[in-house]
This record gives C-alpha cells, sequence and structure tokens, in this order.
C-alpha cells in the first residue's frame, strides 16, 4: 500500500483498512498467542512447582483434581476468576487497581522479542536491540510493585513495596552488567565486527559455523547447529551465575523474596489483593521467571539448538521436515526453559530467606564489583591476546579458563565475605567464648551447688496448717 | 494509621515546609500473623526497617486452665494440662502428675518412671521438630517443617498406640501410667529411632552448614549469661548462654536419677546457638530414649492409689525440665479431690519476657528470627 493511496481515503476507510490489514492480523495473533502461551505456562509453572516441591518434601502435593492431580492450577484459575473483588476502604483506588496490569503488562510485552524456533517468532523477533528491549521492560515491573504497596494504604504492603522498589533496583545493575559480557563477546564473533544485541544473533553466534560438517548424515543430523561446546556457558560461567542469580532477584523468587515474605509481612505487597487482581501479579512472576529462563537459555544455553534442528530446517528440506525441524527446535527451547524454571523450584525448596541489608549487600558489595571486574578482564584480554596476534578460538578459550577460574574464586570471595559479615555480628558470642576460656583455664570452675531436694512442705497429717 | 492520610495532616511543628521529616512507625504484627507462633500480638516501633521497640500483648490464647484445674478433680485435670503446652502434652502431664505425688508422697514404680522417661524424652523430640521446622519456615525455608512434621508423625502414632490419642494423650496417672507398653509397642518405637537418626542426619546437612541460614542466626537476639539467669531463662534459651542448668540433671526426678543426662550447652548465646542445642538435645533424647529401652525394668506400671483421689492438705512445687525449660506446678491441696489452686509456671511466658530487649536494634526481619529462637508456645504463655 503506498502512502498516496492512503492519503486519498477518508479517516474511517483508513481505520478499516488498517483494522483488516495483514499486519494487524499478524500483530492480533501474535498477542494472543503470546499471551495464552504466558498464561498457560504460569499454571504449568504453578502446577510443576507444586508437584516438585511436594516430591523433594516426601509428599505427594495436589492429588484429587484430575488425574494426579493435573487440574488443580485449572481449578483454582476458575476459582480466582469467580471471586469477589475485595478492596479494603481508604485505598488509593486508581493506583490500587491500575497495579496488577502494570505488573502484568511489561512481562507480556517482553515475550514480543523472544524467538521460538528458526521461523515462529513475533514481528518483534528481528528488533535489533532485543536485550536492551528485555532489560527495560524488566526495569518497569517494580512501579506496578510500588503502586501496589502503596495504594493498598496497608503497612505491611507499604514496607514489602518499598523493599521491592530497593531490591529490584539494586539487582538490575548487576544483571546488566553481566549481559554486556555476552555482548562484548558478540563483538568479537559477529562478522560485522560490531557485535549485536539481537537475541537472535546472539543465539546464532553460539551455533553456526561450530560444526564443520563432516558429511556423514548420522553426525550432521545431530551436531548440525547443535554444538553445546561453543555455548557460552562454557566461556562465561560467572556471569550464567550472576545473570541467573540476579533473575532470582528480579522476579522476588527465594531466597530474594523479601518483597512478599510471609513469615514477617504477612504477603508484602500482595497483602491487601485477592481474585483476580492477586492472580495477575501471580501470572506476571511466574511469566517473569519464564523470560530469564528463556533469555538464560538464549544466551547462555544455545537456544533452541538441539539435534536435528538445523538439519531438518536447513535450506533445501521440504516443507514437512521443516515443520518438523520448528517443533522440534520448540521442543528444545521450552525443555530447556522449563529446566531452569525447575532449577528456581529447587532453590526455593533449599535455601532459607536473606535479611534485607544481607540483599543490599550482596548486590553493591559483591555482584556489581565482580560483573565489572569481568568486564575489564573480557576487554583486557582480547586487547592483550589480539595484540599477540591470537585467533578468536585462543581468545574463547582462555577467557574460558580464566573465567571458570573466577567462578570458584567467586565462591571464596561469598564464603569469605559471609564469614567476615558473620564475625562481626558474633562479636559478643566470641567474647563470650574468650571468657570461657579464661574460665576453663583458671582452676576448678566453680560448680553451683547441688542444693537438696524439693521438699514437701506440709505434707502428710499434722503439718502446720 | 492510614498511610496516605500524610497529605492532608497540618504541617509538623519544628519542621520547615519543604524540608522531608521521618517519624516512627508503630506496626501492629499480629495477632493474625503467620509466624507469630499462635495468637501473640507485637506492637513494633519501626524507625525504618530498625525496630526502636517492642511490646508484646498477650492472653489471646487464655483459656483458664489453672482455674479449670481447680474445679476439676486431680485426675480429670490431668488432660487439661494437655492443653496448656500443646506441643508437649507428655511432660505436662509429668509435672502435673509429679507434683501431686510428691505431696502425696507417692513414688512410682521403676517400670512407670522409666516409661514415663521414654515418652518424655520423645515428646522433646517432637517438640523440639516443631520449633525447628516453624523456626525454619519463619526464616523462608520451606522445606524443613515438611521433614520435621513427617518424623513428628512417626511420634504422634506411637503415641496413639500408648494413649489411645494423638495429640492430648492423656497418658499418665498419679502413681504410674495408663497402660503399659501394648505388643510391638518397643520394636516400633526402635525402628522410629533408626530411621530418626539417618533423617536428622538429613536435617543437619539441609539446614547447619547452609551460608544463609549462618548470615540470618549468628549473632542475632545475643543473650548473654547473666542477662540469662537475670530473666529467669531456662531450657534450650538458657543452656545456648553458656549457662549449664538442666533439671534433669541438677535436680533430677524419676528415673532421671538412673538414666544419665548429657546437658548440650553452647556458649554463642545467639540465635544459631539455640538452634544448635536443639539439635544436640534431639540426638541425646534420642540416645536417652535407647539407653531407657535398654535398661526398661520390669514390674507394675502403676501404684495402687484410691479412686477418689484426696491429696494431703499442704503445697508443693515440682519442676521437670520441659522440651522448653523449667516447667513448674505450683500445687495447693486443701484436703480435698480438688486442687485448691495449680499454678503453672509455664517456660514459654518466662522466656518471652526478654523478646522487647532483644529485639531493639535489630532490623525488622530479625523479629521473626529472634521470636522463632525461643520457641514460645501461646498455649503455655496465656494458658
Amino acid at each position: 500500500m503506498s502512502g498516496g493511496v492512503v492519503l486519498a481515503e477518508v479517516w474511517w476507510e483508513q481505520l478499516l483498512h488498517g483494522i483488516l490489514s495483514w499486519e494487524f492480523l499478524q500483530f492480533v495473533v501474535a498477542f494472543l498467542s503470546i499471551f495464552g502461551f504466558v498464561l498457560t505456562s504460569a499454571v504449568i509453572l504453578i502446577l510443576a512447582e507444586r508437584k516438585v516441591m511436594a516430591w523433594m518434601q516426601d509428599r505427594y502435593g495436589p492429588l484429587h483434581t484430575g488425574p494426579w492431580g493435573m487440574l488443580q492450577t485449572v481449578a483454582d484459575v476458575g476459582k480466582l476468576l469467580l471471586k469477589e473483588d475485595i478492596h479494603a476502604g481508604k485505598i488509593d483506588k486508581a493506583v490500587f487497581i491500575l497495579a496488577p496490569s502494570v505488573f502484568l503488562a511489561p512481562v507480556i510485552a517482553s515475550f514480543a522479542v523472544l524467538p521460538f524456533s528458526p521461523y515462529i517468532s513475533l514481528p518483534g523477533g528481528v528488533l535489533a536491540t532485543g536485550i536492551v528491549y528485555l532489560i527495560a521492560m524488566s526495569s518497569l515491573d517494580v512501579v506496578g510493585v510500588v503502586m501496589a504497596g502503596w495504594g493498598s494504604n496497608n503497612k505491611y504492603a507499604l514496607i514489602g513495596g518499598l523493599r521491592s522498589a530497593a531490591q529490584m533496583i539494586s539487582y538490575e545493575l548487576p544483571l546488566v552488567l553481566s549481559l554486556i559480557g555476552i555482548v562484548m563477546l558478540t563483538s568479537v564473533l559477529h562478522d560485522s565486527g560490531l557485535g549485536t544485541i539481537a537475541i537472535k544473533d546472539i543465539m546464532n553466534l553460539q551455533m553456526a559455523q561450530s560444526w564443520p560438517g563432516k558429511g556423514s548424515p548420522v553426525w550432521d543430523f545431530i551436531f548440525e547447529g547443535f554444538t553445546p561446546w561453543a555455548w557460552f556457558i562454557l566461556v562465561q560461567p560467572l556471569l550464567l551465575l550472576i545473570y541467573y542469580t540476579c533473575g532470582l532477584a528480579e522476579t522476588n523468587r527465594s531466597p530474594f523474596d523479601l518483597p512478599e515474605a510471609e513469615s514477617e509481612l504477612v504477603a508484602g505487597y500482595l497483602t491487601e489483593y485477592s481474585g483476580m487482581r492477586w492472580a495477575l501479579f501471580y501470572l506476571g512472576e511466574y511469566g517473569n521467571m519464564t523470560i530469564v529462563s528463556a533469555i538464560t537459555a538464549m544466551l547462555f544455553l544455545g537456544g533452541w539448538s538441539g539435534p536435528g534442528v538445523a538439519f531438518l530446517t536447513a535450506p533445501g528440506m521440504a516443507i514437512g521436515w521443516q515443520v518438523l525441524g520448528n517443533l522440534l527446535a520448540l521442543f528444545y527451547f521450552i525443555l530447556k526453559v522449563y529446566l531452569l524454571c525447575g532449577v528456581f523450584i529447587w532453590v526455593r525448596t533449599t535455601l532459607p530467606r536473606l535479611r534485607a541489608d544481607q540483599l543490599m549487600q550482596f548486590a553493591w558489595l559483591i555482584l556489581i564489583p565482580t560483573t565489572l571486574v569481568n568486564i575489564v578482564l573480557t576487554g583486557a584480554l582480547y586487547l592483550v591476546l589480539n595484540a599477540l596476534g591470537a585467533s578468536n578460538l585462543v581468545f574463547l578459550v582462555v577467557l574460558g579458563v580464566v573465567n571458570w577460574l573466577m567462578l570458584f574464586g567467586f565462591f571464596w570471595v561469598v564464603s569469605r565475605a559471609t564469614t567476615a559479615s558473620t564475625r562481626r555480628a558474633v562479636a559478643p558470642a566470641i567474647r563470650a567464648r574468650q571468657r570461657l576460656a579464661a574460665l576453663a583455664a583458671a582452676p576448678a570452675a566453680p560448680q553451683l551447688p547441688e542444693p537438696e531436694r524439693a521438699s514437701v512442705t506440709g505434707a502428710g497429717a499434722g503439718s502446720s496448717r | 494509621m492510614a498511610t496516605n492520610q500524610g497529605v492532608n495532616r497540618p504541617p509538623l511543628e519544628g519542621v520547615a515546609p519543604g524540608e522531608l521529616r521521618s517519624e516512627e512507625m508503630i506496626l501492629n504484627m499480629g495477632p493474625q500473623h503467620p509466624s507469630t507462633h499462635g495468637v501473640l500480638r507485637l506492637v513494633l516501633t519501626l524507625e525504618g526497617e530498625t525496630v526502636v521497640d517492642c511490646t508484646p500483648v498477650i492472653g489471646y490464647l487464655h483459656r483458664g486452665i489453672e482455674k479449670i484445674l481447680e474445679n476439676r478433680t486431680v485426675m480429670a485435670g490431668i488432660r487439661y494440662m494437655d492443653n496448656a503446652d500443646y506441643l508437649s502434652p507428655m511432660l505436662n502431664e509429668t509435672a502435673y502428675v509429679g507434683a501431686v505425688e510428691q505431696l502425696m508422697g507417692i513414688e512410682p514404680p521403676r517400670r512407670a518412671q522409666y516409661i514415663r522417661l521414654i515418652t518424655n524424652e520423645l515428646q522433646r523430640i517432637a517438640s523440639h521438630l516443631v520449633a525447628i521446622g516453624t523456626y525454619l519456615l519463619d526464616l523462608g525455608a520451606f522445606t524443613p517443617i515438611l521433614w520435621t512434621f513427617r518424623d513428628r508423625e512417626g511420634i504422634l502414632s506411637l503415641f496413639e498406640a500408648l494413649g489411645g490419642s494423638r495429640f492430648n494423650v492423656n497418658y499418665m496417672r498419679v502413681g504410674g501410667v495408663l497402660h503399659d507398653f501394648p505388643r510391638g509397642w518397643l520394636q516400633q518405637c526402635e525402628a522410629w529411632c533408626n530411621q530418626f537418626e539417618k533423617n536428622l542426619q538429613e536435617l543437619e546437612t539441609l539446614i547447619t552448614g547452609n551460608e544463609i541460614f549462618e548470615a540470618r542466626t549468628q549473632g542475632v537476639g545475643y543473650v548473654d549469661p547473666q542477662q540469662a539467669i537475670a530473666y529467669g531463662l531456662t531450657g534450650p534459651m538458657l543452656r545456648a548462654s553458656g549457662v549449664n542448668w538442666d533439671l534433669r540433671v541438677n535436680r533430677p526426678y524419676m528415673a532421671y536419677r538412673e538414666v544419665k543426662v548429657n546437658p548440650q550447652v553452647r556458649q554463642e548465646g545467639d540465635c544459631y546457638a539455640r538452634y544448635r542445642v536443639r539439635m544436640q538435645e534431639m540426638a541425646e533424647s534420642l540416645r536417652l530414649v535407647r539407653v531407657a529401652m535398654d535398661q526398661l525394668p520390669g514390674g507394675p506400671i502403676s501404684t495402687r492409689t484410691p479412686i477418689a483421689l484426696r491429696p494431703p492438705r499442704g503445697e508443693t512445687y515440682f519442676a521437670i525440665e520441659s522440651s522448653k525449660g523449667e516447667l513448674g506446678i505450683y500445687f495447693i491441696s486443701d484436703g480435698s479431690e480438688y486442687p485448691w489452686r495449680a499454678k503453672i509456671r509455664g517456660p514459654s511466658f518466662v522466656n518471652l519476657q526478654i523478646l522487647p530487649e532483644l529485639l531493639r536494634g535489630h532490623k525488622m526481619s530479625d523479629v521473626v528470627a529472634i521470636l522463632g529462637s525461643l520457641d514460645i508456645v501461646l498455649g503455655e504463655v496465656d494458658r
């Protein structure tokens, strides 16, 4: 449709053509399918969480709704939809009502740039600024949480909302900084020499040209496009760990679930919410979990790459094989995403919750310096090796080795930091122990005298009245 | 009260217009709150996240147990003792019947004393299991409580086989116990002990080395020994502060005169020490149960006592080492079938008194960490 034709139409014709256009239809379908994916994914994840946690905790989990309780979350969603919409008096009504939408909308919007398989992706999937867009969207979440905390007119909610604001903003920084390491890698590997922040390009860098092709169909089928030795997890494992940790904090999951810490803040910013508004927050949270896992899978674990995908979707294959290849890719991708979500659940069953000040210390004193050091180190290594005339492969190997060493160094630093901060806290106890040692050195510690057994006063006949 | 109403307030005195002024916030924690272990209400004064002051408000679970005891015969009153500290009914009953026996000058048969020891130690394990499970739940770890409740379930099944009831066992009698062990009970108990030994190890692996757990508990809620004695703390609270005081050792009663207890003491005095003391006490109780089962003497399980039990006129105080500390019964009898007064010295109530002192200056998240480490049962605090 050229511009001139559009101008010739009256406004309602323009509107009609706009609505009936192919692009608009594509947009509607894309939106609906993403919305459907987020909802379904949340429902599946909630069920999976309950089942996996039950399995880890020596119990059954949901059993009675549907076979093995498979329909439990479906029933829950039905219940939540039908519940009465309750809100307390004296709330800031507009803020209170808008908050769930403000929380959920960025989550759904961030799915727009996620490619799901070689051919299945939204119009936004080709967006060149994928990572920046995702980070921007995930930063918007905090607005919804603060709105919920403020609008509820509840002290627990307010504290939860403010904690959440502090937490999400603090963890945003190491999250971005950890992704910068990956972007730096792409600038080395990408043909343009400029690097890329498009998610699909970063993923392609992990599989293209890493398998030379042996000509044997079996090996080609398995390894074409499926090259775990080229995944960025091997080169930057520390960044994966930090990104994932920050992801836990971003999504308010245990051990960083302070904003909704049940034992302290009742339900944090969710305290006053019930029914579908509450469910929207939950959808957002689980959608966030999916997003974090999906990005981790894309950037560090090769995205949808798996045996057969690139082989079947290679140009020149029959359309049936192409479809099969896409379905396989979808399967691998979702498998990786859910495995990573499984780690979320695993962490939740294992760890207690951090305290607010410890949480901040961890972000500002450990995570941010580590990621900054990593960025400087990556750059310095490249400059040095490049000056020495080493190839990209040598750079990647050296960087990988250094990063793995840094990973173990990171564990050491964290444990040292914990010990140090704990030692400060237990100072009075240490003094007590020293006192005890002094006592033990002194001869014969004074023993409490052994008194008579508590005697009966006035028992039996003839006792004093 | 309302956070949004600050907008309409008149300008505060002494604050220049445009200047930000912060003030303390009063937060009402409980009685409906997930981690106040029942219906404790804490009125917290917060300066940001820091606790400035705390006032515990109790009495929401008052059922007048002491008054009920006065209106029941001695035998009928035993059952009401179950409800005082509802996590350790066996221990409560032992304290009550022990007081009556001391007043009447009855010495229960040795077998009965050993049965009491076994059930008491099992009950202590059960109570500590709940304490540790709920404590970790307060700190945000979800798994331990389910594991500990699984093990506690075994103890409750054993009690069910013994007394016919899982919770309010009503098993102790003045002069002995209700029944002897049913057939196979000891084997079942042995099997449970073997299983629990493994499970306890598993629990240690899950919790003890955890850095987050250590960071949350070490150095938090420090009680020094003098303070502990001054506040009259008893039980794990006291022993975690390095004071070696255990009534089973220092005032041995019943079978504890024959079965020696190793008191578990730690010097740190913080929440972590209290947790560790409870863990160690569970292992020690497990050992005691096994020793007592090995040494279990034969003979009758009860002395003959009159059906209408009339303790002689007089008064006495009898205390046992409950799971939470010194559980004492101050018993006054006027010579009738009804106690004239039965005062319960609940360790939870006494241990709770130190809470405001401990909370001052700590962060808000530490409130639950400290409160959980006190291991109070509101049934015993309010009675």
